[in-house]
């Protein structure tokens, strides 16, 4: 329950107005801390919903599969230029943020994740990977400016940013095929 | 099951012979390496301090840069990188049952690079063609064969971290729950940090060989000072690990008490290792190209390592009063009067330690903005160096010297040698008190640092310094026969010192400590998290860098 504590100051301090607006005065920081941060925020709350609620989580989500879609979705929503611009502009699509994330994405990847076998995590890896990369193509390579709110340097920044990130991804997963962590724990 | 006859016999061996001869080569050939590397940068030291004192006009063929660069080659680049290889290896021998005769192997292929390293690096500076000092930025740019030197000692530095993380991981598989031994945890951590720490630097070295062959025109400069802090930022605590590993795991057991907290001390690993290398910043806040906003985010990152470092204060002198009351101390500060300070082995560190109070509380002053802009490139920085890597981390390393060579070549300590220990300890503090008390002080009345001896003409500012800096010298003095005996010391207790045993000093817990928790085994989760925070420091400013780059440097020879 300590977890569900700290992700619950975390997801206040996040939504903290100077807090907010540091975050998203950076396009990366906005991107690649702000809303991940949202995600972990959810991710720490997950055992309390779990607890309270086993019967829903065991009805709608026995296999995993429906809460890792759900993360995939919002993800997904939340990679597009134009939702980052109008989380800026419209105050209904900020909350949304603040709700979808930790809520809609966080927490269904934590209880999916223990239910998904290897090939389903396999395969959230290498589309997490390639969906990065492509993204990182789009933000670097793109010749206009995509967000109303951000410069062309800020996007390219966010693009490397995804490089990395696909890379991290991709290193972990080829990590996972070759060392098997039950010979060392 | 063959697994495990053979590693109760290589423990058997080990409790019968005390030490592997193999593996005891190894480290003993490094610390010869590192120990020769002390004497000679010394040497070059107190070439410069006379200069800086206005004592000594070097001659032409041998110009205050050149020097310079030796002196920080040899120093902070050989002598530690050596010492702290040769170091853990013996740790990991010792607490992991021996190395693997693999692992030994790639020890020595790592070795024979680095001394192939050593030497393109030497002769280039040697012959005047690389008094680019040892942070060589562009856009000063040496002989290519200098930065080739680099590649070698990069590839020999990688051979010997490889060897070690294959050992770690070969001891997990055979002990299947347990936690990795505290000193071969210290050991991985730095390792871990050595690794991820030099990639910058190495990535920085491949953007330069070609441009000091003249293939490609020009440099960013920007760019390389930031891929080399990345990396000298992370040398730094990486001795300061390796110190610090001394002091949890051998102090506690030489002064006759107990590790304080198995916890704690992993903990302060972990930290280390998640927030160190994006602590490079605060090496450039005076640069142009980095915006306020990230320096100031740079102000919090670097300042996060200064709490592992209050929490190892806290549990050191935690152990020493504890032990102190053990023995029958009263009063507040009893406890005090009870610690063996007659032991060298002793002296040392805790010298080390003391010496650590000044040179961080001066390091978090000067990681300020406001107070860098004071010191910046002034003497100051150098006194600051000479305090954490001259008094903290070199007097750790002797400490480590004074019994872990006599553990390796089956030798004692006599009392004669402690005695001399105990002297030299005296006195290369003293000098360093003078030499780095001096550094500060002229720095704040503005001395430059890396600028052979000048008057400016008998300005009277610069003629205001002199007195201050012939305390430099002064101090030099002494720290050239605190060398002397130091290696006099290792060499006697290397060849000659009395056969017998000398034990490896590992602390053991209290009866009454608390379970290590799981969590600290996770080493893939720590380098995420450290990945993470490299990429939140450094995505956005270096993007910018790239993106709005200037035209990019030619190569210089300012020399
Ligand atoms: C006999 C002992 C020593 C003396 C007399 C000495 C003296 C000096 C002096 C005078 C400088 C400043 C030069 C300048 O900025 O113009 C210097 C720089 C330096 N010293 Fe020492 N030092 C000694 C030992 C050490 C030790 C033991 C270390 C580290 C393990 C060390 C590391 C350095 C480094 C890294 C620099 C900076 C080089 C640069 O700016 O490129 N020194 N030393
Ligand atoms: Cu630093």
């Amino acid at each position: 329950m300590k977890q569900a504590i700290y992700g619950l100051v975390l997801y206040i301090f996040l939504m903290l107005p100077p807090v907010v607006t540091l975050a998203e005065s950076v396009m990366a920081i906005h991107m690649h801390m702000q809303m991940p941060l949202f995600v972990v925020a959810g991710f720490l709350m997950a055992p309390f919903f779990q607890k309270r609620f086993p019967n829903f989580f065991a009805k709608w989500n026995s296999n995993g599969v429906p809460g890792i879609i759900l993360f995939m979705i919002i993800v997904l929503y939340w990679l597009l230029p134009r939702t980052m611009d109008e989380a800026l502009t419209i105050p209904a699509v900020e909350i949304f943020k603040f709700i979808s994330l930790p809520f809609l994405a966080g927490i269904p990847l934590r209880d999916s994740w223990k239910k998904l076998g290897s090939l389903g995590k396999n395969i959230i890896y290498v589309s997490l990977s390639v969906l990065f990369g492509v993204m990182a193509w789009l933000y670097i390579a793109s010749p206009t400016q995509l967000c109303n709110n951000y410069l062309i340097v800020e996007q390219k920044t966010l693009g490397w940013g995804f490089v990395f990130l696909a890379l991290a991804i991709m290193i972990y997963f080829i990590q996972t095929l070759f060392i098997d962590k039950s010979e060392y724990e | 099951m063959e697994a495990v006859v053979k590693n109760t016999f290589g423990s058997k061996v080990n409790e019968v012979a005390g030490v592997n001869k193999q593996d005891a080569r190894i480290t003993l050939t490094f610390f010869t390496v590192a120990f020769i590397a002390f004497f000679l940068g010394c040497v070059l030291g107190l070439l410069q301090g006379l200069n800086r004192a206005g004592l000594l006009e070097l001659p032409a063929w041998l110009n205050y840069y050149q020097v310079l660069s030796g002196h920080g080659v040899l120093l902070v680049l050989v002598f530690s990188t050596t010492f702290m290889l040769g170091y853990f290896l013996a740790a990991f021998s010792h607490t992991l049952g021996g190395l693997l005769p693999k692992v030994r192997k790639m020890a020595w292929v790592g070795f024979a690079l680095m001394v192939v390293g050593v030497v393109f690096v030497a002769t280039t500076i040697i012959m005047g063609d690389a008094s680019v000092m040892y942070t060589f930025y562009p856009p000063m740019a040496a002989s290519p064969w200098f930065y080739v030197g680099l590649v070698f000692l990069v590839l020999g530095i990688w051979a010997v971290l490889f060897g070690g993380f294959i050992n770690v991981a070969d001891w997990r598989k055979k002990h299947k729950g347990q936690h990795l031994p505290l000193l071969a945890y210290f050991a991985t951590g730095a390792f871990v940090l050595f690794f991820f720490g030099s990639i910058g630097v190495t990535i920085e070295v491949l953007m330069i060989i070609p441009w000091a062959f003249g293939w490609t025109e020009t440099i960013n400069v920007m760019l390389s000072r930031t891929l080399f802090w990345s990396f000298g930022h992370t040398l730094v605590n990486i001795w300061y690990l390796t110190a610090v590993s001394s002091w949890y795991v051998a102090v506690p057991k030489l002064i006759g008490g107990k590790l304080l907290s198995d916890s704690l001390a992993r903990l302060v690993v972990i930290i280390l290792v998640v927030l160190n290398i994006t602590g490079g910043f605060h090496h450039q806040i005076i640069d142009p190209g980095i915006t306020e906003g990230i320096k100031f985010m740079h102000v919090f990152m670097s300042l996060s390592i200064a709490f592992p470092s209050l929490m190892t204060a806290f549990a050191m002198f935690a152990v020493f009063e504890r032990t102190g009351r053990k023995k029958g101390a009263k009063g507040l500060l009893g406890w005090i009067k009870k610690l063996p300070w007659g032991d060298v082995r002793f002296l040392a560190p805790m010298i080390a330690m003391i010496g650590f109070i000044p040179a961080g509380a001066g390091g978090i002053a000067q990681t300020n903005n406001q107070l860098n802009q004071v010191v910046h490139n002034s003497m100051w920085v150098v006194g600051h160096f000479h305090l954490t890597l001259g008094v903290t981390v070199v007097l750790s390393f002797c400490g480590i010297a004074y019994w872990l060579i006599p553990h390796l070549t089956k030798r004692v300590l006599t009392p004669k040698i402690n005695k001399l220990g105990v002297i030299q300890t005296i006195v290369w503090s003293l000098g360093m008190l003078f030499m780095s008390g001096a550094m500060h002080w002229v720095g704040l009345l503005g001395s430059p640092r890396r600028t052979s001896y000048t008057t400016y003409g008998d300005n009277a500012t610069a003629l205001g310094w002199d007195p201050y800096l012939l305390f430099l010298a002064v101090g030099g003095t002494l720290l050239i026969i605190g060398a002397v005996l130091m290696v006099y010391i290792v060499f006697h207790l290397m060849f000659k010192a009395p056969k017998g045993e000398t034990e490896f000093p590992i602390a053991e817990a209290e009866e009454d400590a608390s379970e290590t928790p799981k969590w600290t085994e996770r080493w893939t989760l720590w380098i995420a998290l450290m990945i993470a925070i490299v990429a939140m420091a450094y995505v956005i400013p270096i993007v910018d860098m790239i993106v709005n780059a200037p035209p990019g440097s030619p190569p210089f020879r300012t020399w």
